[in-house]
């Protein structure tokens, strides 16, 4: 089975979205819902969420909470704010225009 | 903008926070990982392996929790503390070697800052007075000159005068011509020797400079027989007077009254350091000239209207001199040598930058040392490259260590950097600590004008320059091992296990190194080289006087009417003094003491039946007055005739003593004694020649005198004299007594420059001496360091090839060969870099040309020498380290592995 690696930039947009439609999850659930919800199609080296995680609570668009697992183990979920709310929007936007622009050229005439 | 904030707040926080941040993140990553396993182990897979798997698909922790930390952005900060703090563990573990770099670099900044200290005080920084930039000198332009009523009036409308400037609104908005000179202040307390300036009444006005009290001159002060008015500087008023009130106070110079009108600011003594300033007359009379032998040389400055510029004023300055030749006739332009200040002018520029034209031809003496020093710091940071190189080598294996574990190849260099940097910093304190002593070694280098105006110091932009000087060259010679350390696969590093290679890994570009130092080596050699010959050459000139155990003081008598007889038995009364003190041969005065001032007056001579000028300019003479006892004093030797006794003072019959020179000049291949000529500016009876004695080199040692004449001091009894006294006293004892002989004859006369005549000698060819001593000393530390270049090279091969050469010796290579094996590279080396050195030097050669006195720039001798010396060290940094191979047991050798 091969994976596509993630297009550049976009892991923080994933993340916000997983965060947004799932609510509350821990960094290892964040990269297990990225995975299923690609179908297994897009790998994250899984460590590579970290740093991002840690830029986009500085940027305000998540805060982190500290609780306990089903298994309980410590773990710190992620919840998205409205900083990050409007964030994800922009971004989603952005995407949509250069992947529209970029359909467009590629469909023939 | 409230984003930015709580953003900011959010990082604070993390900064204060950040042991516990750091805990946090790496029980997260913790986590992820063990429920991973988890995962994997749930789908079959054993525990350990699960593990395994967990962790290649996190990806590197270090370098993940790295970057994660980074986006808390103080990561900069962080990174360079702990880079810093790498570093010094690094430097303080290995002393010798940061001592060695340390000093190393010390040595080419410290040179380097000094110099520059010296050049910023001379050319780069600004003049202290108001808008400097717009300050000029007008070359060629005269303070006209009123000889008064007696005398032949010279028409001197031909040359362009202060006036005439003063006059060019268009062009300047004032002018004003300053002189320097000493005076004797006379004083029941405490007479002494000052500093002064002669200046017309613009001076200040035109250099923007305010008094601190009082006023400046006013116009009525600045015509003939004006009042008779001084301003102090600030330093003499708090020396001499204890700051007390002096406006209006009456104080003597020369035992003439002068009333105090003013005190400068503090630190104001331009020009030449003066102490005080008195106005010079517009135009001059011979009471101007007076109390200063005579002697008393005038320049022009004037400040620009702000839309000239100094090239537009010198091109229009210019085309005015053109208009005053086509203007005069040919008697005058060989009266006045128009052709030749003009031609003067075009060459130099009829109007100059004050700066520069103070800095006049130092400026060369000042770049060529300070590109002397820019080899020395390259030579410098070429040793230090070396050094690192070698440790460089030794520590590849511990960097592929660190690469492994996660650190990527930009942070190891910034980390090796940090420690090249941090070296070049020490070095360059310690730099900083050598230079001021080195700076008070050069102060002779400084131009005389500018001593005072602008002293050399270490201020904030040496400062500032030293600190570039430092990052520089610690990135430079940093850079390079630290690329080449970081260039191999690091796997490939650990694999084979360091410190064995058989050639030693980066020995070519050390040997590279070597080879630049010892090519800049040559040519710093060849440098000190040409400028030592040149000394020994201008000592070694004839000077035309024995200088040795002469003894010398100055003296300016009160000038005035009825002065002359009773300074005439003044003369007799302290030769007779001097005579008799044991120990003393002979004494003797003269106006001028020969390289005493540097200055003097040559006066145009009249010889009937003289052949023509060449150059169709006017015969001059160096108008000199001496005692008969001078002559024998000096050890002038007389070729001819005699010289003079204290009858020859008869007015009717004047004569006079001329030099070889002289003779030779208007006399050619006829025997001048017994000759009579006159002098143009006076209607003198016809002076006879009754000696002929050898030329003295009274200007400086390397410029050839030109015709000189004395005249006995009974005839023209001079105010200023210089005593001189040949004695084999030691030179203390010699010199009290001189002093006190004088102090017998007048008790409130001040005497001046007292010290010996080999002093005097020395102190004019001082800057010189300098020249040449720090030149010879940088190419002295520069051998020293390439030396020390060439044995850490071989020192390192050798230690490097040990395991090899023990097998060579167990398969029977003697210690001979192995001696040669090490040592043979590094021939071919030198001969490299002295024979790439040498092309060079030649080359190079043409910047000091103008320097050099009696040697040719291409002089074959120092171009054999330099080589031949510098290979006697090259070699013996060879050999020494190689012989160790002697010492390598195969035995010993082999089984250590």
């Amino acid at each position: 089975m091969t994976r596509d690696p993630i297009p550049p930039g976009t892991l923080e947009m994933l993340i916000l979205r997983t965060l947004a439609s799932r609510g509350e999850l821990h960094g290892f659930q964040i990269a297990e819902a990225i995975q299923h919800a690609s179908a297994d199609v897009l790998q994250v080296e899984e460590g590579s969420l970290y740093p991002a995680l840690q830029r986009m609570l500085v940027k305000g668009w998540l805060v982190g909470q500290w609780g306990r697992t089903e298994e309980n183990r410590r773990a710190r979920y992620y919840r998205v704010t409205a900083l990050g709310t409007r964030e994800l929007e922009r971004e989603m936007a952005a995407y949509r225009r250069v992947a529209h622009a970029i359909a467009r050229i590629l469909q023939p005439a | 903008m409230t984003q930015y904030i709580a953003e900011l707040l959010r990082r604070a926080r993390l900064l204060l926070m950040r042991d516990r941040a750091t805990r946090e993140l790496e029980e997260e990553m913790q986590l992820h990982r063990a429920l991973r396993a988890d995962a994997i182990t749930k789908s079959g897979v054993a525990q350990h392996e699960a593990e395994h798997a967990a962790s290649r698909r996190f990806g590197n922790r270090t370098r993940i929790a790295e970057e994660s930390r980074d986006m808390w952005g103080f990561a900069r900060i962080d990174r360079f503390t702990q880079d810093l703090r790498y570093a010094v563990r690094r430097v303080t573990t290995r002393p010798g070697f940061a001592l060695s770099v340390v000093a190393v670099l010390a040595l080419g900044i410290g040179a380097t800052t000094a110099m520059f200290s010296a050049v910023d005080a001379a050319m780069l920084r600004p003049l202290p007075f108001a808008r400097p930039s717009e300050l000029v000198g007008l070359g060629g332009v005269q303070v006209p000159f009123d000889p008064g009523p007696q005398a032949r009036r010279f028409e001197s409308s031909h040359l362009i005068e202060l006036p005439d400037v003063n006059g060019m609104r268009d062009l300047f908005t004032s002018a004003a011509a300053y002189a320097a000179g000493g005076l004797n202040l006379d004083d029941d307390n405490n007479p002494q020797r000052i500093k002064v300036g002669v200046v017309t009444v613009d001076f200040f006005r035109t250099l923007g400079v305010m008094p601190h009290l009082g006023r400046t001159f006013d116009a009525a002060e600045g015509v003939p027989n004006g009042p008779a008015v001084a301003i102090l500087s600030w330093e003499l008023w708090q020396g001499q007077y204890g700051a007390r009130d002096m406006l209006n106070h009456v104080i003597h110079l020369n035992g003439k009254p002068f009333t105090v009108v003013g005190v400068m600011p503090r630190r104001f003594s331009f020009p030449d350091q003066s102490q005080l300033w008195i106005p010079m007359s517009v135009p001059t009379t011979f009471a101007t000239f007076e109390s200063f032998r005579g002697f008393l040389p005038s320049r022009v400055v004037a400040r620009l209207t702000p839309s000239v510029s100094v090239a537009a004023a010198s091109q229009r300055m210019l085309a005015r001199w053109e208009q005053k030749i086509a203007a005069a006739d040919s008697a005058a332009r060989r009266q006045y040598t128009l052709n030749g200040t003009v031609a003067e002018l075009k060459q130099r520029g009829a109007a100059v930058a004050l700066q520069q034209e103070l800095v006049g031809d130092r400026k060369r003496a000042l770049t060529v040392l300070l590109g002397a020093t820019g080899l020395l710091l390259l030579i410098a940071c070429a040793n230090a490259t070396n050094l690192l190189l070698s440790q460089a080598a030794s520590r590849r294996r511990e960097i592929a260590v660190r690469e492994v574990l996660g650190a990527t190849r930009a942070r190891i260099i910034r980390q090796l950097l940090t420690e090249s940097v941090i070296l070049a910093l020490a070095g360059t304190t310690l730099g900083l600590l050598l230079a001021p002593l080195l700076l008070s070694v050069m102060r002779s280098l400084l131009p005389n004008a500018l001593v005072g105006v602008a002293p050399a110091t270490v201020n904030l932009r040496v400062l500032a320059f030293a600190a570039c000087l430092a990052l520089v060259t610690g990135i430079a010679f940093g850079l390079w091992p630290a690329f080449g350390t970081t260039r191999r696969a690091p796997g490939e590093v650990i694999k084979a296990g360091g410190g064995h290679g058989t050639t030693g890994t980066g020995g070519r570009a050390r040997r590279v190194l070597v080879t630049v130092e010892l090519a800049l080596t040559v040519m710093l050699l060849v440098g000190a080289g040409l400028m030592l010959r040149s000394f020994a050459q201008i000592m070694g000139v004839d000077r035309g006087m024995r200088t040795d155990h002469v003894g010398t003081l100055e003296i300016a008598f009160p000038n005035g009417p009825n002065q002359q007889q009773p300074r005439i038995a003044k003369y007799h009364d302290l030769l007779a003094r001097v005579s008799a003190i044991p120990g003393v041969e002979s004494a003797g005065l003269v106006n001028d003491l020969p390289l005493g001032t540097g200055g003097g007056i040559a006066i145009s001579v009249d010889v009937p039946g003289a052949p023509p000028p060449k150059n169709g300019e006017p015969a001059f003479a160096r108008y000199l007055i001496a005692s008969g006892g001078y002559f024998r004093t000096m050890g002038i030797k007389l070729a001819r005739g005699r010289t003079f006794t204290e009858n020859d003072g008869n007015p009717g019959k004047p004569v006079a003593i001329i030099s070889e020179t002289m003779a030779k000049e208007f006399w050619p291949n006829q025997d001048p004694i017994g000759r009579t000529y006159k002098l143009n500016s006076s209607d003198t009876l016809p002076i006879t020649v009754v000696g002929v004695v050898a030329d003295v080199r009274e200007r400086s040692l390397d410029s050839d005198p030109y015709s000189q004449m004395y005249f006995p001091v009974e005839a023209h009894y001079p105010s200023n004299v210089a005593l001189v006294a040949r004695s084999t006293l030691p030179a203390p004892v010699l010199l009290r007594h001189l002093t006190e002989a004088m102090r017998a004859v007048d008790p409130r006369q001040a005497v001046f420059h007292v010290r010996m005549m080999d002093d005097v000698v020395g102190a004019s060819v001082a800057s010189r001496r300098t020249n040449t001593m720090l030149i010879a000393l940088f190419a002295l530390v520069a051998t020293i360091l390439a030396a020390l270049g060439v044995y850490a090279v071989v020192a390192y091969g050798v230690a490097q090839r040990t395991r090899e050469f023990g097998i060579r010796a167990a398969l029977g290579a003697t210690g001979r060969n192995l001696v040669v094996l090490v040592s043979r590279d590094m021939l071919w080396t030198s001969f490299a870099g002295i024979g790439a050195g040498l092309v060079g030097a030649w080359l190079l050669a043409r910047v000091i040309a103008s320097m050099l006195y009696g040697v040719e720039m291409h002089d074959i001798a120092t171009f054999i020498a330099v080589p031949l010396l510098l290979f006697v060290p090259t070699a013996l940094a060879t050999l020494i380290p190689a012989r160790r191979t002697l010492r390598v047991n195969p035995a010993e050798v082999i089984r250590s592995d």
